[in-house]
């Protein structure tokens, strides 16, 4: 990599901000700060950011509000890992519809916030831009039979009924469903979907893919949903449509 | 006494029924002392003259003609025959009484009567002038009950009934309705007041019920604000404190650091649950997989590096909070993980009882004494007192707040094999 990656820490309590620039200088990421919107937008327009530390409660312009304009400018504006207060569903969900990629919720641990950075990042990378989908609020995704919450991150079979999702499963199926039609790598699918316990994660994507395909109730010999490539990898074969609520 | 005996209803139903019997039974008594009185004399002294006539007849008529009119002189109430009477005694009674006194005044002195009797009743005995024995069998006077009397009877007990159970249900609805609503306060967490209309003590009832209500809503929204005050309080300095013992320098002080604010982190998060647990209501209830559920679980536990797997299992949809759910198994699994390495999950089902989750380990298990304290918040047991293995002491107390709130029962028992089973007893399906 040419240069380090660079982040926005923008956070209202100084000790904070300034023990995570520290912390993520430490670990080979540029950091910068800032302590509010007005801080935010000027250190945005003057440096190249990779990836924007938002937190959720801040005086003046919130987070929530700060993250939507930021999605709205129309721009590429850089990936947002959100910081909650707590771990309240209701904060996460506005997060995430507002836009945000991700959400950690206070206290965190500071290297989980370096495993989340490293993971948007990859994510963002892993494919060429054109592939890349910008992160936007569809709540839900349906496809044959099925729809996904993405928030409540379960599945919701035709007759409403929950079927839970484990983590690794969501991720895989979370990347099938934002690339549908196109043909995806074993490499591709392991770096998508290694997110926040990548270090546990070391099960081979074929037995995710089977799991998956169980959860689907989907035929290995004939899938109607993630067929096999020969040699090459997988694909998710049936459209999917967007829905926002 | 039975179950059906002890409810209200069956108490007033019973002590109406008994009075109404009661009453019932003297008012009929008196009617018919009244009515054999005034009617016996009557006929007796109309018997008496009838008698005294048809004695006559026979003294006028000669000897052989007499048999041949005897069918012709009998009355429903008596006989006459040639035969002579029995020399047994009859009891004395008022009616016998009654009857030899109107015989004797009516025949007397041309005749000397006897009141005798056998098993068919008493008999009254005269000779005739000829000498010729003449008894006359007497069968006593028998009220004749209409029909329509236990007809009307029955009638009455019905109207009876109809007016108990009315009158009954007027007192035990608003019974009932308070029983519910405690019912739906204590495990639910509900607290929707009680209408407060009605007759003034029901009114009453409902109106200190529901200021009860409200001052226990209030003290328990009071203690989650300030747990959550001091939770979210703490939140900030944990966090910088964690930033600044990771910009330390790697040592034994720095892990053990660490490890201090991870067990002071959980224990904020597992207050904050364990408080929220207590009335958990703001989750909706749908239909869930519980196959999948289970399998999601066990799968992130396996992700992650952890002896835990589902066994095989049928199917069951039910309908519930999933999330409330998920947090009970996880908690569940937690604690078998904790004490006992090697987990399995289980899902029994079936049709005709209720779904049900076991949870299964191949640790010690827990004193039988103590499978019930452990749901307490902040117990511990004797052999997890380092805070290594015993975690917060809130896990199993959120799981069972958990599960009440879902309407699920929760139990732990030591498996026979070694171990220690948890059971999740879902409430039963009402329709699938």
């Amino acid at each position: 990599m040419a240069r380090a990656d660079h982040v926005l820490v923008v956070d209202d309590d100084r000790d904070i901000r300034d023990l995570v620039k520290r912390y993520l200088e430490k670990n080979g990421v540029r950091a910068s700060v800032a302590a509010n919107g007005r801080q935010m937008r000027s250190l945005l327009d003057a440096a190249d950011v990779d990836l924007v530390v938002l937190d959720l409660m801040l005086p003046g312009e919130d987070g929530i509000t700060l993250c939507r304009d930021l999605r709205a400018d129309g721009k590429q504006s850089p990936p947002i890992l959100m910081l909650t207060a707590r771990n309240e569903e209701a904060d996460r969900i506005l997060g995430l519809e507002m836009g945000a990629d991700d959400y950690l919720s206070k206290p965190f641990a500071p290297r989980e916030l370096l495993a989340r950075i490293r993971a948007i990042l990859r994510r963002a990378r892993a494919l060429p831009a054109n592939l890349r989908i910008a992160p936007e609020s569809h709540r839900w995704l349906r496809f044959g039979e099925w729809t996904l919450d993405t928030t409540a991150r379960h599945l919701l079979d035709a007759n409403d009924t929950l079927v839970s999702l484990s983590g690794a499963e969501y991720r895989l199926l979370r990347v099938f469903l934002d690339h549908p039609q196109r043909v995806l790598t074993r490499d591709q699918l392991l770096n998508l979907t290694q997110g926040r316990d990548a270090e546990a994660f070391d099960r081979s994507v074929d037995l995710l893919v089977s799991r998956l395909r169980r959860r689907l109730r989907d035929e290995a010999q004939e899938p109607k949903y993630i067929k096999t490539v020969r040699s090459e990898g997988y694909v998710f074969c049936s459209p999917v449509a967007v829905e926002t609520r | 006494m039975s179950g059906w005996s002890r409810t209200l209803f069956a108490r007033v139903v019973l002590i109406l029924l008994v009075w109404l019997i009661a009453a019932q039974g003297l008012a009929y008594w008196v009617v018919m002392q009244e009515r054999s009185l005034a009617v016996g004399s009557m006929m007796i002294d109309y018997a008496a003259k009838d008698i005294a006539g048809a004695v006559a007849l026979l003294e006028r008529l000669p000897a052989g003609e007499r048999p041949a009119w005897l069918p012709k002189l009998d009355r429903a109430n008596y006989r006459y025959s040639l035969a002579p009477t029995p020399s047994t005694a009859t009891p004395d009674t008022a009616f016998t009484r009654a009857v030899l006194a109107a015989l004797r005044a009516a025949l007397e002195p041309m005749h000397d009567v006897v009141m005798r009797g056998n098993d068919a009743g008493p008999q009254v005995g005269l000779q005739l002038q000829d000498g010729t024995p003449l008894t006359i069998a007497l069968a006593p006077p028998r009220m004749r009950v209409s029909v329509w009397l236990p007809l009307a009877l029955l009638v009455q007990l019905a109207i009876l009934l109809a007016f108990a159970w009315f009158a009954v249900r007027l007192a035990t609805r608003p019974l009932a309705r308070l029983a519910a609503a405690a019912d739906a306060f204590g495990s639910r967490g509900s607290a929707a007041p009680l209408p407060e209309n009605g007759p003034t003590e029901v009114a009453h009832t409902a109106a200190a019920f529901n200021a009860m209500q409200r001052r226990i809503v209030e003290q328990m929204s009071e203690r989650l604000r300030i747990l959550g005050a001091v939770s979210h309080d703490l939140q900030t300095p944990i966090t910088r404190m964690r930033l600044r013992v990771e910009l330390l320098d790697a040592g034994s002080v720095r892990e053990r650091l660490l490890s201090d604010l991870h067990a002071m982190q959980s224990l904020v998060e597992e207050g904050l649950a364990y408080a929220h647990s207590a009335h958990a209501v703001e989750e909706g209830e749908r239909a869930v997989d519980l196959h999948a559920l289970l399998d999601s679980i066990s799968c992130d536990y396996a992700d992650a590096g952890s002896q835990v797997r589902l066994n095989p299992s049928v199917g069951a949809t039910v309908v519930t909070r999933p999330n409330a759910l998920r947090r009970i198994v996880v908690n569940l699994v937690d604690n078998a993980l904790k004490f006992g390495g090697d987990v399995e999950i289980e899902l029994r089902a079936g049709p005709g009882r209720p779904p049900t989750i076991a949870v299964l380990d191949r640790g010690p298990g827990i004193p039988e004494a103590e499978l019930e304290s452990v749901f307490e918040p902040f117990h511990r047991l004797e052999s997890s007192r380092n805070r290594d293995t015993g975690g917060t002491g809130l896990g199993l107390a959120i799981a069972r707040n958990l599960a009440h709130s879902i309407g699920a029962g929760i139990s732990l028992s030591n498996r026979s094999s070694g171990g220690l089973e948890a059971l999740i007893t879902l409430p039963p399906a009402e329709a699938s």
